[in-house]
């Protein structure tokens, strides 16, 4: 009960906000799909919190409510933050953790949540603090009552950081080890099992010598240990098989050029989905390996933020290098306040400024990021399917003057005075 | 000039043979494959492959450091080790007659073209620190990108001892595809000294202990060890309270490094040396001069660093003090000398010229006080190297050695000389027109800019003729433009 008035207070706009119809048509001047490219004079089309149908001058069936804002507004694809703390602590341990998840810390109830959403951003991906394995990050819309109501998709990724250090690889090579560990208890049980099974058949056999034996999947109600059940995972060994298996994928956070080696000498000839997460600092050196990163096509998290050549005053775009060297870009805001998230457009605008694609930019604040959180089938783009997660601007998001005039999350009006 | 390195060769030999009895028996030293490698370079029957990379320097004086000097000679390396120096070597895809098309090739070849230059071996820095980043374990923790690694390039240092391993300046040269590093490649030898001290009367006391056990569990596992033959049973001599270090030392297998500079204590370590037959390293050696036959004599090793200053003791009659003699004459004695500068690490602080980049400085000085240069360049490469115990890769420009290389453009010990271009592992790592700190100081002579040759696998000559055209395409097409 006080969670709730408590979240009442929280979200003034949000609850004054008058109820969105489940069936509406939007006309703006300008829509930025990120998949599809931009549209002029586009109509979208918003049944049940989704986007049904999204195309240029379309023709709208009478009857259903036309919110018409064209040609002042621009629409884009809600803002994804795949990389966040939001209010949660940073204090963390350096210990490898793998089993250790961001969801179990979430706590509906910040103003945090209220006050990115307003600024358009309508997923976070929430990872754990610390050093060494954290643990896993969870994709959460900022808004609901209790975690259920937040949570988009849990284990998103696993957090590793990575330094060219002897104890960081071996954690690496540790966790491998210990799937591998699994792996051999593993078969010893099964093969013990079955020969237990064995055994047991001969003396059913013998038992029941001038009955038909059914086929061994078929229980017998004298079978004690009837199934067989596989030994215990430990949380190392269960996050690197899941690791091997597709099922989770892993984001290295690394700091200079050198430990990107030292990280593809410590993965060696495993095979995962695994991803970058480089924070930017005034001399990042990391363009040293660009070329090798861009080869590998893995995703790469900075700040849209200039850096300078080592050592000079030369400026460096390095999302830029990266992006042109063929690492798939995410932009996440220079830091993780509130105020950070309000500037994180402007930020990536002045990335576009200094020589950034675009479209690329565009991408790598929305669908990249819904991608490498596994939620880019439901959020990321304006797409027929997914889910209506817009931001409306009156002019081009990427100019510094540009303020969001309304937020809409999964259908619904959450932030800006909306009059049909 | 060559004579005292003759005589200081034949010490050197005679020395070893003293201390062989010792190594030969039971322990065996360190094998280093040396002698398999250069039997397999001799080979070559290893069928070339793609990942197979020939580089060469060519048109440039090869000082070997083995006291040749080729002129104009051609030096060929495979996958990082050295497989031919002299003149006539058929390059491999830089024959203009071959038979074989190029596409079919399958291998890579780079070629720096040094007319004009000189070659000489990666110099072998005996000491500093910060050059691989900040770490313990090279193999872990090794920084290919520090900046320090690139200025100590740029003084011609390939390889190091930092700790008590030798590694070497392995820095990560991009070509533009997935990672390619070797690791393991970045360390020449984990550990090879240990430290021993001689300063005081405790530290001398322990110091004959240790060597005192040492030497007697030595005597009671060789005598095991003849035993152990008839009866099986035999137990191996407890090592309790034997030191490890000391036996390795006393085994030939490290070097033990004290560090002095006084008289008396020079003389106590070139005895108690001489006594339990081993050969000292010694760091300092301020003066060594005075004593230069006793440490000759024990075979003993010097660190020195010719720009110290020690004061005499002006209560005694007997020399003391620093000397700018003190190489010159320690060499004349028959001791091997390494050099090293004042700092171990890069500074760009302070007075300028005494830290690592400024190596080949403090080797003049040991040059202005009669050092004999040969001597002097060997203290930068083969001394080192053999203290190390990594001669048989570094230090000298030979078959089956390391291609640890560098260019430059007079003699390497002048002050006006600069290392135009830096070779690790058949790489070249560093180049002096390419980096921001010395470019600007007398850059390389249009004439003198070789450019670097690069012979692909053989499919990217087609596109490289196709880029020049795109590039007449180009040009003519902003030549249409600037018409218009």
């Amino acid at each position: 009960m006080t969670l709730c008035t408590l979240l009442l207070a929280a979200l003034p706009a949000t609850a004054a906000q008058p109820a969105t119809p489940d069936l509406l048509a939007i006309k703006v001047g300008k829509a930025e799909t990120i998949d599809q490219g931009t549209l002029e004079h586009a109509v979208i089309l918003i049944e049940d919190g989704k986007i049904v149908m999204i195309g240029e001058d379309l023709p709208i069936e009478r009857g259903i409510p036309v919110l018409d804002r064209d040609p002042e507004w621009t629409v884009m694809p809600g803002l994804v933050n795949a990389y966040s703390r939001g209010p949660l602590d940073s204090r963390g341990g350096n210990d490898a953790n793998p089993g250790l998840r961001a969801s179990d810390e979430l706590y509906p109830g910040e103003d945090f949540y209220g006050d990115v959403l307003e600024l358009g951003v309508t997923t976070l991906g929430l990872y754990p603090a610390g050093n060494g394995i954290p643990g896993r990050a969870v994709a959460v819309r900022p808004r609901g009552d209790t975690a259920e109501e937040m949570i988009l998709r849990d284990d998103v990724y696993l957090k590793i950081r990575m330094r060219s250090s002897g104890s960081d690889k071996k954690m690496l090579r540790k966790g491998f080890e210990d799937a591998d560990g699994w792996i051999e208890d593993e078969q010893k049980a099964r093969e013990k099992w079955e020969k237990e099974q064995e055994k047991k058949k001969k003396s059913k056999k013998k038992k029941d010598d001038d009955k038909s034996v059914a086929g061994p999947a078929t229980p017998s109600l004298d079978d004690d240990d009837g199934e067989y059940t596989p030994p215990e995972k430990d949380a190392s060994a269960e996050a690197f098989l899941q690791l091997r298996s597709g099922e989770l994928t892993a984001l290295f956070a690394i700091s200079q050029a050198s430990d990107y080696l030292h990280l593809i000498d410590a993965i060696g000839d495993e095979e995962f989905q695994w991803d970058l997460r480089v924070p930017v600092t005034s001399e990042l050196n990391i363009f040293y390996v660009k070329e090798e990163i861009g080869a590998r096509g893995c995703r790469v998290m900075i700040e849209p933020q200039l850096s300078q050549h080592p050592n000079t005053l030369r400026l460096r775009n390095l999302p830029m290098e990266l992006s042109d060297a063929g690492a798939k870009l995410v932009l996440v805001p220079r830091s993780d306040s509130v105020w950070g998230h309000e500037e994180w457009l402007h930020n990536t605008g002045e990335m576009v400024g200094y020589g950034l694609d675009r479209e690329v930019a565009l991408r790598a604040v929305t669908l990249e990021p819904a991608e490498l959180l596994g939620v880019g089938d439901r959020v990321g783009s304006l797409t027929p399917g997914k889910d209506a997660n817009l931001i409306f601007f009156e002019g081009d998001p990427l100019e510094p003057g540009t303020r969001v005039e309304a937020v809409m999350l999964e259908g619904e009006f959450v932030a800006g005075e909306v009059k049909l | 000039m060559r004579f005292p390195l003759h005589v200081k060769a034949a010490l050197a030999a005679g020395l070893l043979f003293a201390a062989a009895p010792l190594v030969r028996a039971s322990f065996t030293p360190p094998t280093f494959d040396d002698e398999e490698e250069s039997e397999e370079g001799e080979e070559s029957a290893e069928e070339d492959g793609p990942d197979t990379r020939y580089f060469a320097v060519v048109g440039a004086d090869i000082h070997t450091g083995t006291g040749e000097v080729l002129r104009g000679a051609t030096l060929l390396s495979k996958n990082g080790k050295i497989q031919a120096i002299g003149y006539d070597i058929e390059i491999p895809g830089r024959d203009f007659q071959a038979d074989v098309p190029s596409a079919e090739r399958g291998y890579t070849t780079e070629v720096l073209d040094a007319t004009g230059f000189r070659v000489y071996p990666g110099m072998v820095a005996i000491e500093s620190s910060g050059l691989l980043g900040t770490g313990g374990d090279f193999r872990d923790s090794i920084d290919p990108f520090d900046q320090n690694m690139v200025l100590g390039l740029g003084a011609g240092i390939t390889s190091t001892g930092q700790g008590s391993s030798a590694v070497k300046l392995k820095r990560y040269v991009s070509d533009g595809t997935d990672v390619d590093y070797d690791f393991d490649g970045v360390v020449l030898r984990d550990k090879w000294y240990t430290t021993m001290s001689y300063n005081s009367a405790n530290s001398r006391r322990s110091l004959r202990e240790d060597l005192e056990r040492a030497s007697q569990y030595i005597r009671e596992y060789r005598k095991w060890q003849e035993d152990v033959k008839s009866d099986k049973e035999l137990k191996e001599p407890s090592k309790k309270g034997v030191n490890g270090s000391v036996v390795e030392v006393l085994t030939g297998q490290i070097m033990a490094k004290f560090r002095a500079d006084s008289r008396e204590e020079l003389l106590g370590i070139a005895r108690i040396a001489q006594e339990y037959g081993f050969r000292p390293v010694i760091d300092g050696a301020r003066e060594g001069w005075t004593v230069a036959d006793e440490l000759g004599r024990a075979g003993a090793y010097a660190i020195v660093t010719p720009r110290e200053r020690r004061d005499k003791n002006e209560l005694l009659v007997r020399d003391g003090g620093s000397s700018i003699e003190n190489a010159a004459i320690l060499h004349a004695a028959g001791v091997q000398i390494a050099i090293k500068p004042g700092s171990r690490g890069v500074s760009l602080g302070g007075i300028t010229g005494r830290d690592i980049m400024h190596l080949p400085v403090e080797v003049g000085f040991a040059i202005r006080g009669g050092l004999p240069e040969e001597a002097a360049v060997a203290s930068v490469t083969t001394v080192p190297a053999r203290m190390m115990g990594v001669a048989h890769r570094v230090g000298t420009l030979a078959k089956g050695r390391d291609c640890d290389l560098i260019v430059t453009d007079g003699d390497l010990l002048h002050y006006q000389t600069f290392v135009q271009w830096a070779v690790v592992d058949g790489k070249v790592v560093y180049d002096k027109e390419a980096e921001l700190f010395f470019a600007h100081i007398r850059p390389r002579a249009e004439t003198e800019v070789a450019p670097l040759q690069r012979l692909d696998a053989g499919e990217n000559e087609e596109e490289e003729e196709g880029d020049e055209d795109d590039d007449d395409e180009k040009d003519k097409k902003k030549d249409d433009e600037d018409d218009d």
